[in-house]
């Protein structure tokens, strides 16, 4: 009976880690075997991640502002192959249009960045922050660094690559990179069974009646820093540890039971 | 048998039943950390086996059954109890090791100080626009154009462009916001926005803009006055 209740115990406590994983705090990237789909959104093995969605905002926190947005929800999965990481976003963007994009942004190295661009803090000396960006007249990725408004620049070592791909209203946009390059300073270096924050941005590069493009630049929708880890390889030694553990109490038992037998005998 | 052990299994009981739930229902008291209500059960135990092991007799009285239970004899019906104790104990000593050997899938827990202290020549200031109707109407009219997108028409900090933003806009309307906040507070939380909060703050998290940039300090204090009006709530004072 105790037993059941123990079990019961563990499954409840299981399924509140499960629960909260799903609610959107962290990717996980598994590690799979072959080929990484960097060029296909819609390839089979996306279904071996599982997604986590992100709530958007309108980009209010510095001009030009923006009050509505057409994203308002991000679902993203990404894998890994110990080498190469790919992150696959999908959201609803009711239009195809040329200037369609979305973005991954990172921070760099030790310190903290601010989400909006690594914009400068009063009392907290903060870091750059990588942005990997696609478009989709052009469908390819670019990355860019930035650290402070106005400061975005495409790097001279291009490393991300990108690819979407459009249907029934669904945009699937896959961004992928080496999980570690050569320019620490520059690009954010993804260790497995690290944790790094990532935010996200997109833009529905849809036209108003005036010919104007409605989302551009800094009038996007954004989200908040959040976690992305690729899992390290299997680790059981827990199980190895828990199994000692209780062979040594089930001895303890047995030594101590013995002693007491004589102790009464005698 | 086992009457000797039936009245410190029951103290027991009753002292976690105080611990858990009689305690945290007191006024001014709050629920006790689970490590903390082990350490006093695990006290109340070494006192009871103190009090039991006195006398040789009470020893004896207190020992016996426990003795007969683990070695099992003569226990009749309690057989069945005495072998799922000796399996679950080893599984729950594994289980243990097992939870704190693990490598956690929780991204790292975060520590935000929601209302840090703010600098020197931010505290103390007093509202220099004086609390007019005129002026608290002119104050919810700038809230209405540049703070409600986030903080919401209703000071909930539930705007239309919230969602996305964590930590979440502050709601003006709980007790625990502005109402436990000084006017001069605002003011500089306005005036920074939320790249001017110190470390523990999380300053990089923050989507509050620098107003500063934008909205002359005269229109801040109109806000400000705005704010607590329209929150149905007052500025934190010292008399």
């Amino acid at each position: 009976m105790r037993g059941g209740v123990a079990v019961t115990a563990a499954l409840l406590l299981g399924g509140a880690t499960l629960s909260m994983a799903q609610e959107g705090v962290s990717v996980s990237a598994p590690m799979v075997k072959g080929a990484l789909p960097v060029d296909d959104p819609n390839a089979a093995v996306w279904s071996s991640a599982k997604p986590a969605t992100f709530p958007m905002s309108p980009q209010v926190h510095w001009p030009n502002r923006i009050q509505e947005v057409t994203v308002k929800d991000l679902s993203v999965r990404a894998l890994h192959d110990g080498t190469q990481v790919a992150i696959l976003l999908e959201y609803a963007d009711p239009s195809q249009d040329p200037d369609d994009a979305a973005a991954l942004q990172f921070m760099v190295g030790d310190k903290k960045a601010h989400f909006a661009h690594g914009q400068p803090m009063a009392q907290v000396e903060g870091g750059p922050v990588n942005i990997w960006y696609w478009k989709n007249k052009d469908d390819k990725g670019v990355d860019m660094n930035a650290q402070g408004f106005g400061t975005l620049k495409i790097q001279s070592h291009q490393d991300v690559k990108a690819k979407a791909a459009y249907a029934n209203g669904t945009w699937k946009v896959v961004f992928s990179r080496p999980l570690s390059t050569e320019h620490a300073a520059e690009d954010t270096q993804i260790v497995p069974g690290g944790f790094i924050n990532i935010s996200f941005a997109v833009w529905d590069g849809r036209k108003d009646g005036a010919g104007d493009i409605v989302e551009k630049g800094s009038q996007k929708a954004v989200s908040s820093w959040w976690y992305f880890r690729a899992e390290a390889p299997p680790d059981y030694s827990a199980y190895y540890y828990a199994a000692f553990a209780a062979a040594l109490a089930l001895g303890f038992q047995f030594v101590l039971i013995r002693k007491l037998k004589k102790g009464q005998t005698a | 048998m086992g009457g000797s052990l039936l009245k410190p299994a029951i103290l027991i009981g009753i002292v976690y039943v105080i611990l858990k739930f009689v305690v945290p229902n007191i006024p001014g008291s709050a629920p006790l950390p689970s490590s903390l209500i082990f350490l006093y059960l695990m006290l109340t135990t070494t006192g009871i086996v103190i009090f039991a092991t006195l006398s040789s007799a009470s020893k004896d009285a207190f020992w016996n059954p426990i003795q007969r239970f683990m070695t099992g004899e003569n226990i009749g019906g309690l057989q069945a109890v005495r072998y799922a104790v000796l399996i679950v104990f080893p599984l729950f000593i594994g289980y243990q090791a097992y939870g704190s050997t693990a490598t956690s899938d929780a991204p790292p827990a975060e520590n935000r100080t929601i209302h840090p202290a703010p600098p020197g020549e931010y505290t103390g200031l007093s509202n220099p626009v004086s609390k007019t109707p005129e002026n608290i109407m002119q104050g919810k009219g700038f809230y209405a154009a540049f703070c409600s997108p986030c903080h919401g028409g209703k000071f909930d900090g539930k705007g239309p462009a919230a969602r996305g933003f964590n930590p979440p806009p502050a709601n003006f309307s709980d007790p625990t916001t502005i109402a436990m906040l000084q006017e001069s507070y605002l003011f500089w939380r306005i005036k920074k926005g939320g790249v001017g909060l110190p470390i523990e703050g999380m300053p990089w998290k923050s989507a509050m803009p620098r107003w500063e940039l934008e909205l002359p300090d005269e229109w801040i204090w109109k806000i400000i006055l705005g704010e607590y009006d329209g929150a149905h709530q007052s500025p934190r004072t010292w008399e």
